[in-house]
């Protein structure tokens, strides 16, 4: 079975085919914006030659297309209609967007409190419309436990004569809570939901140019993928996909599958790391931010650092008690190519040079350059270099350690968890990147963990979206006090029969069957495949008597990723050390 | 303190979602809940300047600085004190070390009804989360500086009250619901606080049906009066949410609004969540206020899905006795050190104090002796005699009687030897089932 994974990026876009798990062609060609068809066509034209099969190719696709026109402010206006009920004045969150706010109101538990006001919606449609605008963001506080008003006001904008190209509800992308996020997910949905549209006719026209494509898949922040149809609805979820198809690549690549992990993707300007944990990516704690927009969107935690091979190198002079003591700091700037290279300040790579640790370039111009640092520390060429190298891995071991802190000084709400915390540290440092076999080897030993390093750099990305498989997610909750149930991601609100005999295996039970059936929708068949993921339940106690239960389960298609080997056409296996 | 800026908040927030007295106790897993859906929903978390942070776990040296555990801290209590106490200790060091402006540990189990001596649980509480942040800050940022606790729980702080009631160091101030219709009973105008610290105990009880303007009248023409008159170092709110008009276990008409103005007037460093068990009618509401006035920000907004203008009027026969209550009290505070204190705890060389607690969530009863040094140089070394049984009134059980030694902060050389001499004495006397040391300056804790 082929599969090909295309990342478009904004300068470049690579290709690979992958043949059932191995590599078997890349290829890259510079991305033009102006015709994205074209290049796409040519960069899939460059691994077609590698295809032997007779079964239609499956086609992962990575585009940053919707994060740069949300970065460059080029999304279509878009009417946000809240509502908020009573709480947090709008004003004060600084969403940075315009909404227009409506009466009604919903608790906590998803009961309705005040009600819509049928006239104000349509009269804030009618404006919207005359404003030129053309899609609809519809978002209520607590919509993710009734998601009601919502529905309403959607079926105002249907029943007139607005004519919306595209609306977005809150309560669709998102089954968990927090409103100021809700509604910058939604305001963003509904704002690139046009240029996902043409991007979506592309692909179409792509599939339609003679090429043996069969099912085309998107590549998601969190790394998994989503059919083409889903990603009208939901374009939000394939904003900021780039980083995670190298990180997804690595996964794809690396003899550790199971267990912890730290991934570090070395550039030449920056450093991105990523973190496996048993077996499993780790996620934003709520979700992406994009432009600075806190969202809900699922999305791999990624942390980036100014420190690469190209990385500038200062010299800072401390005084402390009449001495004057000099330090290397790397980053977090760029300096440009390594003098090696035909660059003219020195970098992490020349010290690299230097020590004859890579052999790069031109080793005199290294050396020269790294001579102009000596001279300022009033020490050795090869003293000189090595302190660079000692600085880089510092560097990078502190980031790695600051990930880990962050991590486990996350809040927890339970007398369990916070006695007994998941072991999440790293026992090997999946490393990839230019510098990679540089540096993180010695890392690695810093860290007292085991190493490996993977043969593709530039071609990770494509590897990744090639690999990547189905992911999505349902929130099922249900309130037997109330006789509720809600899946606001399927779009579900029922009663529940018999609430007095729904426990929680049987809450468990409906979350699965929820996810399964979403599971299908994304041609995820095997029930294995899906995991509870978070589970809450309580008892709801008035006067003295408990009169229900209260359920929140999350389910998910378990992040999974194709076991990828590097093909003959690179021969390097990965280089492993245990330590 | 500015309150036109944002300040920069760190909040402890521990719902502590898997532990509870019983499960159908208000003290249960349920009660933050929707607290926690409310200000997650709101997105208070993302604010920025606002950031939380994890409790930890109090070790049993920094519950002993603050109580006198029997028979032990860890026979008494459960993790979740431990979390709740540690979380407290957090919202402080957050301040004291500039991390933050101010902080707020909206965790449980509470602690105000917690005293010294504890035998078990009263009042939903078994240790006292103030008292042990108090110690806490005490030793580690200064032994002398002045430390303000505001109570302002429907119940009486009788707890708090207990701990710091000889202390110089510190001003309690509680304000609550009439002793005389609430638990635990006590909190009355007459009680002023130990030779030691004579008027630095400030009861304010409240008539059954106070609201917003009460409170908030309390607040502008005595507590802040008389906080700027004892210029403390730091400001604890111990923040009860039980004077809400949804409360089930009170008889008071507070809102969200009025408690975000109360902490909007007051500016407290930290605030603690004591009590408050409307959970879903008014902690979602009054946490949100609260949280939104510590950061400087608009909570106009913020409303009970329920409320309405007459249901929380405070009629004005309340407002008389609340204006009286205040006039009496702020004259008590002006005068309260040309007061003849030989006439109250006679002159010497002990005062001797007797009571009877009783612990409602445990039922315990617990009869105590306490004995003060009345010293012209320092606070005073103490002595409490204590025994408790299970059962109220006739003992159940075995009782068993105790004995602590307490040597307080900065105590005088003559006190420090004569609390030593009183220490081997009970210890050799054998009348006692343990002898305690609680010498919080050495930061030492005995039992022999
Ligand atoms: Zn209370
Ligand atoms: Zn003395």
């Amino acid at each position: 079975m082929y599969i090909a994974g295309i990342d478009v990026g904004g300068t470049n876009t690579d290709a690979a085919l992958i043949k059932d798990n191995e590599v078997v062609a890349t290829g890259k060609v510079p991305t033009d914006h102006v015709n994205l068809v074209e290049s796409t066509a040519a960069a899939l034209e460059t691994i077609l030659g590698s295809y032997r099969g007779t079964e239609p190719l499956e086609l992962h696709l990575s585009t940053t297309l919707s994060t740069n026109s949300i970065v460059e402010g080029r999304g279509d206006p878009a009417l946000v209609l809240a509502v908020p009920g009573p709480g947090m004045r709008i004003e004060d969150l600084r969403l940075g967007f315009a909404v227009h706010q409506l009466s009604g109101s919903v608790d906590h538990r998803g009961r309705e409190v005040a009600p819509i006001d049928r006239e104000e919606v349509k009269a804030a449609m009618n404006a919207a419309r005359e404003a030129g605008m053309e899609v609809l963001a519809v978002v209520g506080k607590f919509s993710h436990r009734n998601p009601s008003q919502e529905l309403t006001i959607e079926a105002l904008a249907r029943e007139g004569d607005y004519r919306f190209r595209h609306i977005t509800l809150g309560h669709r992308l998102s089954g968990r809570p927090n409103f100021p996020r809700r509604l910058a997910t939604s305001y963003l949905n509904a704002s690139v939901a046009g240029q996902q549209a043409r991007f979506v006719e592309m692909v179409r026209r792509l599939m339609l140019e003679g090429r043996n494509i069969g099912k085309v898949y998107l590549l998601k922040a969190d790394g998994g993928t989503m059919t083409l149809e889903d990603s009208l609805v939901r374009p939000v979820e394939t904003i900021l996909s780039g980083p995670a198809a190298s990180l997804m690549g690595a996964r794809a690549l690396s003899n550790h599958q199971e267990g912890n992990a730290i991934i570090v993707d070395i550039g030449g300007t920056t450093t991105d790391m990523a973190v496996q944990a048993a077996g499993e990516p780790v996620f934003q704690p709520q979700g992406a931010e994009i432009a600075g927009h806190r969202t809900l969107v699922p999305a791999l935690f990624v942390r980036s650092i100014g420190l690469g091979g190209d990385s500038e190198i200062r010299v800072l002079c401390r005084r402390e008690n009449g001495q004057t003591s000099r330090q290397l700091v790397i980053g977090p700037k760029r300096a440009g190519i390594p003098a090696a290279l035909g660059g003219s300040r020195p970098t992490p790579t020349d010290a690299a040079v230097v020590l004859g640790m890579t052999s790069v370039g031109d080793v005199h111009r290294a050396r020269k350059a790294v001579a102009e640092l000596a001279g300022a520390l009033g020490i050795g060429v090869e003293e000189t270099a090595r302190k660079i190298i000692d600085g880089f891995v510092r560097q990078l071991v502190e980031a790695v350690e600051d990930i880990y802190q962050y991590l486990e000084s996350r809040p927890v709400y339970t007398v369990s968890e916070l006695l007994a915390p998941r072991d999440i540290r790293p026992r090997v440092l999946i490393g990839l990147g230019g510098p990679a076999q540089v540096f993180i080897p010695l890392a690695a030993r810093a860290m007292g963990i085991d190493w490996e390093v993977l043969p593709y750099h530039e071609e990770a990305n494509a590897i990744g979206a090639a690999a990547s498989r189905p992911t999505a997610a349902v929130t099922y909750h249900a309130d037997t006090a109330l006789g509720v149930a809600a899946v606001p991601e399927m779009d579900y609100t029922g009663e529940i029969q018999k609430a007095m005999l729904f426990d929680i295996r049987k809450a468990r039970e409906e979350a699965r069957r929820w996810a399964i059936e979403k599971g299908k929708e994304l041609g995820v068949l095997d029930p294995d495949d899906i995991a509870i993921v978070e589970e809450e339940s309580f008892n709801v106690v008035r006067g003295f008597y408990t009169i229900g239960r209260i359920f929140t389960i999350r389910a998910q298609v378990r992040p999974q990723v194709r076991r990828i080997v590097p093909g003959a056409e690179r021969g390097e296996p990965n280089a492993v050390q245990q330590s | 303190m500015q309150s036109s800026s944002r300040n920069k908040v760190g909040l402890v927030f521990f719902p502590a979602f898997d532990w509870c007295i019983t499960p159908d106790h208000p003290e249960r897993e349920e009660r933050l809940l929707y607290t926690r859906d409310q200000i997650v929903e709101e997105g208070l978390l993302d604010v920025p300047g606002i950031e939380e942070f994890r409790p930890r776990v109090a070790e049993d040296v920094e519950i002993s600085r603050a109580h006198v555990c029997v028979p032990s801290v860890g026979s008494v209590i459960t993790q979740s004190h431990r979390i709740a106490a540690g979380g407290t200790m957090v919202a402080a060091d957050l301040v004291l070390t500039g991390r933050v402006s101010r902080s707020f540990a909206l965790l449980r189990p509470p602690g105000h009804h917690a005293n010294r001596i504890v035998h078990g649980s009263r009042g939903f509480c078994t240790i006292n989360n103030e008292a042990i942040m108090v110690e806490h800050v005490r030793r580690t940022y200064g032994s002398h500086l002045r430390i303000a606790i505001v109570d302002t729980d429907a119940h009486h702080a009788d707890g708090t009250q207990d701990i710091f009631y000889n202390d110089p160091g510190i001003l309690h101030i509680s304000l609550h619901q009439d002793g005389r219709t609430l638990y635990p009973g006590t909190g009355f105008i007459h009680e002023r606080g130990g030779p030691a610290a004579y008027g630095q105990t400030v009861n304010v009880p409240l008539p059954p049906g106070t609201g917003d303007e009460g409170v908030l009248y309390v607040i502008e023409n005595l507590v802040l009066p008389i906080l700027a008159d004892f210029e403390p170092d730091l400001v604890i709110n111990a923040a009860g949410q039980d004077n809400h008009y949804t409360d089930p276990l009170t008889n008071m008409q507070v809102t969200a609004q009025g408690y975000a103005r109360l902490t909007e007037l007051l500016s407290p460093d930290i605030v603690v969540l004591e009590g408050g068990y409307s959970i879903e009618g008014a902690l979602p509401y009054v946490n949100a206020g609260l949280l939104l006035a510590l950061a400087g920000l608009d909570y106009s907004a913020v409303r009970e899905p329920d409320w309405s203008e007459e249901k929380v009027k405070q009629p004005p026969h309340i407002s008389e006795t609340i204006e009286k209550t205040v006039a009496q009290l702020w004259q008590m505070w002006r005068t309260r050190k040309d007061v003849d204190l030989e006439r109250i705890f006679g002159h010497g060389p002990f005062f001797t104090r007797q009571r009877r607690i009783y612990y409602d969530t445990d039922n315990i009863t617990e009869e105590q002796v306490e004995k003060i040094r009345l010293c012209p140089a320092c606070s005073g070394w103490r002595v409490i005699q204590s025994g408790a049984a299970r059962g109220w009134g006739v003992p159940l059980g075995r009782v068993t009687v105790i004995a602590a030694v307490l040597i307080p902060w900065h105590a005088c050389e003559d006190c420090r030897r004569e609390a030593d001499e009183e220490f081997d004495r009970l210890q050799k006397s054998g009348r006692f089932r343990y002898v305690y040391l609680q010498d919080v300056e050495r930061d030492i804790y005995k039992r022999v």
